[in-house]
C-alpha cells in the first residue's frame, strides 16, 4: 500500500498520484498497479450538451433558410413589392440579438446594448426607406431608440451586482415609470412640438406609489423579514 | 359504498420535502441520493434484476411516475417495463428527467462486486431508500442460494405493501404551533469552480469506526457530532486561507431522521434539517470548542417540540388555499427562489448520516462495506455524506466542484487526529476529464 506524502492518507494501489492533492506516487517497494480495474468505473452516461458554436450554426441556417425562402416567393408573390426585406431585415435583426452572444465571448454590456439597438435601428431606418418615413424616423423613432438604449443600460449596470428582489423590483418600476413618461414626452413633441404629460405621468405616480412602500420594506430589517415570510422568498 | 369510498386513489400527492425536491427539478439538477454496497463476490446482472423485478410491486411508493399537475406534481403507479438494472457509470447521481427510463425515478447498477441504487429524493429519504435496498440485498443473496430471514429492517417481498408505508407523516404530526428557523442570513458559502454538470466528482474515505469513535468519545460527543465539527473546522480553516473581506459564519446543514422523535412506519420524507454553525467573528475557536459547540447545538435544538413547529410551518404552506390556487408554473420559480436564500444561502455544505447500516447476522459474511452519495448541490459545493457497516465508516464528498481542497484538508484533519484513511476517488490525475470506455 502507498501513502500521499502531502496528506497523510492511504492511497489506491493503482494511483499514480493523490487525488486529493495531486502529489505523485512514488513507492519504490511497490509500483502503481496499472493493471488493476478501477474500484469506480470509468464509462460515463451523459452526452455532453450541444456547444454554443453548434447553436449558433443552427440557429443561422434557421434564419438564412427563412430568408432565402422569402426572397424566392417574392419573385411570385408580388413581385412589384420588394416584402421580402422586411423578412431579412428581421432575419438580421434576430442573429444580431441571439446568434452573436453565442459567438462573441465576453463582450461587455454596453457593447452587447449598443448593437442590439443599432440592430433594432437598422431595421427600423429600412422601414423608413421603403415607406418613405424619413421624418418619423429621425423625429420619433430615434428618440425611442436612444431612450429605450438609455434605460435599459442604466437599469442594467444599477444591477450588474446582483441585488436583493425588493431593490430589483423598485429599480425596474422607477425605470418603467421614466420609460412611460420619455415615450409620451417623445411622441408629444413628434405629434405637436411640446410636451403635456398626460397618461405617463399617471403611470409614473403609480409606479412610484408603488416604489414607496418597497424602499421602505427594504430598509427596515424586521419588515423586510417579515415580508419574506409572508411571501414565502 | 363504504367499501369504495375509502378505496385509495391509484395517485397520491408529494409530501413536504417532495414538493420542494420537485419544484428546484432542473435539466442539469435533480435531488437524488445512491446507496452502494460492496459484496464480497461480483454482482450477478440477472439474478440482480430478477431481485429488483421481485421488489418493486413490494414498494409501490418507489415504482411510481412523478406527473405534472396544473397545480401540484403528483405521483401515479408506473405500470411501464423495468427499471432495468445498468452497468455503472462514472458519474454517479446524474440528473433525473421525468420522461427517461419509463417514467422511473430510481435506478440501479453494477460495478464488479458494487451494487449501486440511485433514487429520486422526492420519493424517500435515506431512512426509506435503506429499507429497500437491504431488502434488494437480502432478495439478492436468497437467489444466489442463501437464507435470510425477514425482520431487522428487511421486509417480505412476498407480503403486500402496507398503507402506513406510504402515509405523509408531516401531515399526520403537523401542530397547532409553527415556527420559522433562525437562520443565519449568509453563510461561508465554499463554493468552486463549477464543472459541466454532468462531471461528479466523487472521492470516499473509509476508516476505521472503532478508532473514529473512541476518538469522537474524547471529546465527548457522537459520531455525527465528531465529524460535524470536524467539517466546520476545516471550512473555518479555509474561509480563512482564503482571507476574505469579512469572514461569515460557517454552517451545516444537518438533515434528522424524525422518525425517532415521531412513531411512523413510512417509507417516504420525514427529515428536517438542523443548521449547527460556528461565527468566526466571535474569535478564535478550538476544535474542542466547536464539538462542544455542535454537540450542545444538537441536544437543545433537536426536541420535538421545536422540531414539530418547524415542519408544520412548511405544512402550513402547503395547505394555505391561496397557495395551492396559483398554478405550479407561477410556484416553482418562488419555491426555487425560496430554496436558494433558505436552503442554499445560510449553509456552507450538508452533511448527512444515515448511521449504521444493519443487516441479519446471515447477510453480514456477503457484504464487505457500504457506501453513500449525496447528488450534486445546486452550486458548486462539495456535499458530506457518511454510512457505516461492520467497522468501516464511508465519508464520501461529492459535488461538481473542480478543486478538491475541502475533502483534502477534512481528510488530512482526521490523519492528524490519528485516524488513518484510506482514499478512492473518481478524479483523474490532470483534471476533471475521464476516460471513455
Amino acid at each position: 500500500m502507498s501513502y500521499c506524502v502531502n496528506c497523510g492518507v492511504e492511497l489506491n494501489s493503482a494511483a499514480s498520484c493523490c487525488p486529493l492533492c495531486g502529489t505523485p506516487v512514488l513507492n519504490p517497494r511497490q509500483k502503481a498497479d496499472e493493471t488493476a480495474p478501477a474500484f469506480f468505473p470509468t464509462r460515463r452516461a451523459e452526452v455532453a450538451p450541444v456547444s454554443k458554436r453548434a447553436m449558433a450554426l443552427l440557429l443561422t441556417a434557421m434564419l438564412g433558410s427563412v430568408a432565402v425562402c422569402c426572397a424566392l416567393l417574392n419573385l411570385v408573390l408580388k413581385p412589384h413589392i420588394p416584402w421580402y426585406l422586411f423578412v431579412v431585415g428581421a432575419a438580421a435583426m434576430l442573429w444580431v440579438w441571439t446568434v452573436f452572444p453565442l459567438l462573441a465571448r465576453k463582450v461587455p454590456l454596453w457593447g452587447r446594448l449598443t448593437l442590439d439597438v443599432g440592430a433594432v435601428g437598422l431595421y427600423v431606418f429600412l422601414i423608413s426607406l421603403a415607406l418613405d418615413g424619413g421624418t418619423w424616423f429621425r423625429n420619433l423613432a430615434i428618440p425611442l431608440l436612444a431612450l429605450s438604449a438609455a434605460v435599459v443600460f442604466s437599469l442594467s449596470w444599477l444591477l450588474r451586482r446582483g441585488h436583493s428582489l425588493l431593490t430589483t423590483a423598485t429599480m425596474s418600476l422607477i425605470a418603467a415609470g421614466i420609460f412611460c413618461l420619455g415615450v409620451e414626452a417623445c411622441c408629444d413633441w413628434y405629434l405637436y412640438s411640446g410636451f403635456a404629460p398626460g397618461w405617463s405621468l399617471v403611470v409614473f405616480a403609480c409606479c412610484v406609489g408603488l416604489c414607496i412602500p418597497l424602499v421602505i420594506i427594504r430598509r427596515i430589517p424586521s419588515l423586510r423579514e417579515e415580508a419574506r415570510r409572508r411571501f414565502h422568498f | 359504498m363504504r367499501n369504495m369510498a375509502r378505496r385509495e386513489t391509484p395517485w397520491y400527492k408529494l409530501d413536504n420535502a417532495g414538493t420542494l425536491y420537485s419544484a428546484i427539478q432542473r435539466e442539469e439538477y435533480s435531488a437524488i441520493y445512491r446507496f452502494s454496497a460492496w459484496m464480497t463476490d461480483p454482482v450477478d446482472p440477472a439474478l440482480l434484476q430478477n431481485a429488483i423485478d421481485r421488489c418493486m410491486p413490494r414498494f409501490p411508493g418507489f415504482a411510481v411516475r412523478i406527473r405534472r399537475g396544473f397545480f401540484w406534481y403528483y405521483f401515479e403507479p408506473n405500470t411501464a417495463p423495468g427499471p432495468y438494472l445498468k452497468p455503472d457509470v462514472a458519474d454517479p447521481c446524474q440528473p433525473v428527467r421525468f420522461r427517461e427510463d419509463n417514467g422511473y425515478l430510481v435506478r440501479f447498477y453494477y460495478y464488479r462486486n458494487r451494487i449501486s441504487f440511485e433514487a429520486f429524493h422526492a420519493l424517500a429519504d435515506g431512512t426509506g431508500g435503506l429499507v429497500f435496498f437491504r431488502t434488494l440485498l437480502a432478495e439478492y443473496l436468497r437467489l444466489q442460494g442463501h437464507i435470510i430471514p425477514c425482520g431487522s429492517g428487511l421486509l417480505d417481498v412476498t407480503e403486500a405493501p402496507r398503507r402506513e408505508e406510504r402515509e405523509d407523516a408531516y401531515a399526520r404530526y403537523a401542530g397547532e404551533v409553527a415556527r420559522a428557523p433562525a437562520l443565519i442570513r449568509r453563510a461561508y458559502s465554499n463554493r468552486g469552480e463549477p464543472e459541466p454538470f454532468y462531471t461528479f466528482h466523487v472521492t470516499m474515505g473509509f476508516v476505521p469506526v472503532d478508532q473514529i469513535k473512541s476518538k469522537a468519545r474524547e471529546y465527548q460527543a457522537s459520531l455525527t457530532e465528531y465529524l460535524a465539527a470536524g467539517l466546520i473546522w476545516v471550512l473555518l480553516e479555509k474561509q480563512h486561507r482564503e482571507r476574505p473581506h469579512r469572514e461569515r459564519p460557517v454552517a451545516l446543514a444537518v438533515p434528522i431522521d424524525l422518525r425517532a422523535l415521531f412513531p411512523t412506519d413510512t417509507l417516504r420524507n420525514f427529515i428536517l434539517t438542523v443548521q449547527p454553525s460556528v461565527d468566526p467573528a466571535l474569535g478564535p475557536y478550538r476544535f474542542a470548542d466547536i464539538v462542544s459547540q455542535v454537540h450542545h447545538y444538537m441536544r437543545l435544538h433537536i426536541n420535538p417540540q421545536e422540531l414539530r413547529a418547524l415542519f408544520t410551518r412548511n405544512v402550513r404552506y402547503e395547505r394555505n388555499p391561496a397557495l395551492q390556487l396559483i398554478p405550479r408554473p407561477l410556484k416553482n420559480p418562488v419555491m426555487a427562489y425560496n430554496y436558494r436564500t433558505r436552503g442554499v444561502r445560510p449553509y456552507s455544505a450538508t452533511f448527512t448520516n444515515p448511521g449504521v447500516f444493519r443487516v441479519p447476522p446471515e447477510m453480514e459474511p456477503h457484504i464487505r462495506h457500504m457506501e453513500v452519495v449525496l447528488g450534486q448541490a445546486t452550486v458548486a459545493r462539495p456535499h458530506v455524506s457518511a454510512i457505516s457497516y461492520g467497522n468501516t465508516l464511508e465519508i464520501t464528498f461529492a459535488g461538481t466542484q473542480r478543486d478538491a481542497e475541502t475533502e483534502r484538508a477534512f481528510f488530512h484533519f482526521l490523519v492528524t487526529q490519528g485516524i488513518p484513511v484510506r482514499i478512492e476517488s473518481n478524479r483523474r490525475p490532470g483534471g476533471s476529464s475521464k476516460e471513455e470506455d
